[in-house]
């Protein structure tokens, strides 16, 4: 199985690279809400426009923003 | 002293006068022409030793107590190689010491320093090593001995020297150890050899797995000390690229304080919520505050250690942006001029043998030191802070006293000077500063007022160009004072990555980890930009290395653990010590590898194909320049034409024909995708070489304000 992102070898839908940034992306909200209210999509837009973010973190929220099924 | 210039030298004595058939002279065997030079002329009777030459090899007849043939090498003169069976099969378990000429093609040269040692040990009846005064130095004064001069390591004396100073030279030679250092010896042929298996057989793995997929050969390596430097900045590049960073906010103030106004920061460094920063914001800004309380404190300062070899590559690093193989390089050319002592050493201690006054009365000499040496001259007894790290071989690095005879490059004068200072520093006084932190009261939120100054510079006074402090002078202050908050700005704030390595801070890791020696670890750095693992000033892991790692982690897990060369070097220092034998060593190491390979083995297509794809992907990248400015889909390469063999920019889309836009590139030089962007028209750039000339950024948009012919200046 390839990963959805970029192609690499994965054993589910995310290489270990992007399955690290997703847990990290998905672990933040919960922190983000608290202290600025933003919903998870705002949420997702402020992670992908943030100059500090990783560059997996920011594909990840990109596709995560993309498909609204995850 | 010796003379100035090859061409001087070379003049002096047109013909050899020693022989084969010569009887009775020492042989003194060194590790480099420039240190056989040195210590000719300090051994000379007369400070006139006669230079000759053999085979187009240098050597030096000294006339002092007898007659004294002094033969440089050039480093290693002996290698290991695969003792049978084709260079491209693994695992390989035998290997053999031979001549470097023998196993590597760009070494054809080291024959004839080969023959001359051979032919001038002939009638040498008594054998020094004055190679360096450490592992490698060591080894290669033995291989020398033991093979060219035909088995006098047995008889063979050491000189130890730490500086290339005549009065030193004189004593090492009057007083030799009586054995060269055969636990030294053992430690660091088990090392050497240890290295070689690791590296070959994983090397070989890694690049037949590649050619076992894709057919092709590539160049791909890896070793026990590489595995887990790469392994460690892997890591922290995966933190870096997952990151997510969390918010927060921050205040700060401009106080009016007695007409001045100075800086004062909230209490709490981050804010979690923008609502209670903005209450913080509306209850302060433009009221009046008071002085709660205030303290003053004095700090004192110990002076700096002086340098050991890592200390010095990162400090180097730090001020100057020197690599630390560059640094290395060029203290060991400061060591050669006799300007400082020995730089490969771990030692942060500096006896009182060295002679702290006469080095400092010598470099009194100098205008820009006279003012500071003569300072430490006043005192009645100089003593200076040591570090705890010790070296038997040598102590740390520290000026001779010597100045340069010939005036030094940029380079070279940044570190003596900056190896001098520290010297001097070492002697200093603690330096004297003073804190002063300030609880200001405003509607019940506190602020802190932080000053700080100088009270007495001590140990800064030599150390100050490469200082970085800055002083916050504050008014007066007492308790009660009123102030006026003139301005509460309140800044929204992120949480950073941690930070990529850098040259310094990755060599200060592999210390902590104790990977690598003080003589390896720059040459492992560079290793892993040479192979493509890694890449950029503050240190980026390529597609590449993550891959290697990958495959590493996966197939060969303990090969990129610290913990296996931590183990390693721990037996090493046993083998040192003599409580190790070498071949209990060797064969635990060929235990451990035999496993490894045959999973590897086992794994060698999957291996393969993740490797060739990953190489692909690099390939690709590296002639990627940017975003097509045509389709805006696809995205511009460098491309060369099958047919015409000429090479181009070209759009990806080209092939899928969506876009033919194309430009056309200088044919000569090497070209690849520059960082910058054309500063007329935005558009990316490329670098273009061509031979002695200096490289330039060259835009090919064809519309770019810029052109006609004028190149952007790098």
């Amino acid at each position: 199985m390839k990963c959805v992102v970029c192609g690499r070898d994965a054993k589910e839908q995310y290489c270990k690279f992007h399955d690290r940034a997703r847990n990290n992306v998905i672990h933040k909200f919960a922190y983000w809400q608290r202290v600025t209210g933003l919903s998870w999509k705002e949420y997702l837009k402020a992670v992908v426009e943030n100059s500090y973010t990783g560059a997996w973190a920011k594909e990840i929220a990109e596709h995560l923003l993309n498909n609204k099924d995850e | 002293m010796p003379p100035k210039s090859s061409k001087e030298m070379t003049n002096t004595v047109p013909e050899p006068i020693v022989t084969e058939k010569c009887q009775n002279y020492t042989l003194i065997v060194t590790e480099k022409p420039d240190v056989a030079k040195r210590i000719a002329y300090a051994l000379d009777r007369n400070g006139k030793p006669k230079h000759l030459k053999k085979n187009g090899v240098p050597y030096f007849v000294v006339q002092r107590d007898r007659l004294l043939l002094i033969i440089p090498a050039i480093g290693h003169l002996y290698t290991i190689v695969q003792e049978k069976g084709k260079r491209s099969i693994y695992p390989v378990f035998n290997f053999k010491w031979v001549p470097r000429h023998l196993a590597e093609r760009k070494a054809k040269g080291t024959r004839k320093w080969i023959e001359t040692f051979s032919e001038l040990s002939q009638g040498a009846d008594e054998f020094i090593s004055a190679c360096d005064y450490d592992l490698e130095g060591s080894l290669i004064g033995y291989f020398i001995l033991k093979y060219a001069c035909g088995g006098k390591e047995d008889i063979a004396k050491r000189m130890k020297f730490s500086t290339l100073m005549k009065d030193e030279l004189e004593k090492a030679y009057e007083e030799p150890i009586k054995h060269l250092n055969f636990a030294w010896i053992e430690s660091g042929r088990t090392r050497h050899e240890v290295d070689w298996l690791y590296g070959i057989n994983l090397s070989r793995a890694l690049t037949a797995a590649v050619k076992y997929w894709s057919g092709r050969y590539f160049t791909l390596s890896t070793g026990r000390v590489q595995g887990p430097t790469l392994q460690f900045l892997a890591a922290r590049e995966k933190a870096i690229r997952s990151f997510v960073p969390i918010p927060y906010w921050q205040l700060s103030a401009d106080v009016e304080i007695q007409n001045s106004i100075v800086n004062a920061e909230y209490e709490k460094p981050h804010v979690e919520t923008r609502a209670e920063a903005e209450a913080v914001l509306q209850a302060c800004n433009g009221k009046t505050g008071e002085i709660k309380n205030f303290d003053v404190k004095t700090i004192y300062q110990k002076s700096p250690i002086p340098f050991d070899v890592g200390t010095l590559q990162r400090e180097a690093y730090k001020i100057f942006g020197y690599t630390p193989r560059r640094t290395l390089l060029i203290a060991q050319n400061l060591y050669l001029d006799v300007l400082i002592s020995y730089p490969r050493t771990d030692s942060q201690k500096l006896p009182s043998n060295i002679g702290y006054r006469k080095i400092l009365k010598a470099l009194s000499r100098k205008f820009e030191y006279k003012q500071l040496a003569s300072k430490l001259l006043e005192k009645d007894c100089l003593k200076p802070r040591e570090g705890i790290k010790e070296d038997p071989a040598h102590p740390s690095i520290y000026p001779t006293g010597n100045l340069p005879e010939k005036p030094l490059g940029i380079p070279e004068k940044r570190i003596w000077d900056l190896i001098v200072r520290r010297f001097m520093a070492a002697f200093g006084e603690d330096a004297q500063k003073e804190n002063i932190n300030a609880i200001l009261d405003v509607n019940r939120y506190a602020f802190f007022l932080k000053g700080r100054r100088i009270l007495k510079e001590g140990w800064m006074l030599f150390y100050k160009p490469y200082i970085r402090t800055q002083e916050i002078f504050l008014p007066p202050l007492k308790i009660g004072d009123f102030v006026w908050m003139r301005r509460v700005t309140l800044q929204d704030k992120f949480t950073c990555p941690p930070p990529h390595y850098n040259h310094s801070s990755l060599l200060k890791k592999m210390e902590q980890l104790g990977i690598g020696t003080k003589a390896t670890r720059g040459e492992i750095i560079q290793t892993l930009f040479n192979r493509g693992y890694v890449m950029d000033q503050s240190i980026v892991v390529t597609e590449l290395g993550f891959n290697i790692i990958d495959v590493l982690e996966n197939y060969s897990s303990n090969v990129v653990s610290a913990l296996l060369t931590k183990e390693l070097e721990e037996k090493m220092e046993q083998i040192q010590n003599g409580t190790m034998k070498r071949e209990t060593v060797l064969a635990e190491v060929i235990e451990q590898l035999k496993l490894q390979i045959a999973h590897f083995k086992e794994n060698e297509e999957s291996i393969g194909e993740a490797l060739t794809i990953a190489i692909k992907k690099a390939k690709t990248e590296e002639l990627l320049i940017g975003k097509c400015p045509k389709c805006g889909t696809g995205k511009l390469v460098i491309i060369t034409s099958r047919k015409t063999k000429k090479r181009f920019i070209g759009c990806t889309n080209y092939f899928n024909k969506l876009c033919e836009i194309s430009f056309p590139l200088p044919q000569y030089g090497t070209v690849k995708p520059a960082k910058n962007k054309c500063k007329a028209c935005s558009w990316p750039t490329v670098l273009v070489w061509l031979k002695s000339k200096k490289p330039w950024n060259l835009c090919f948009n064809p519309s770019c304000l810029l052109k006609n012919g004028k190149r952007i200046k790098q």
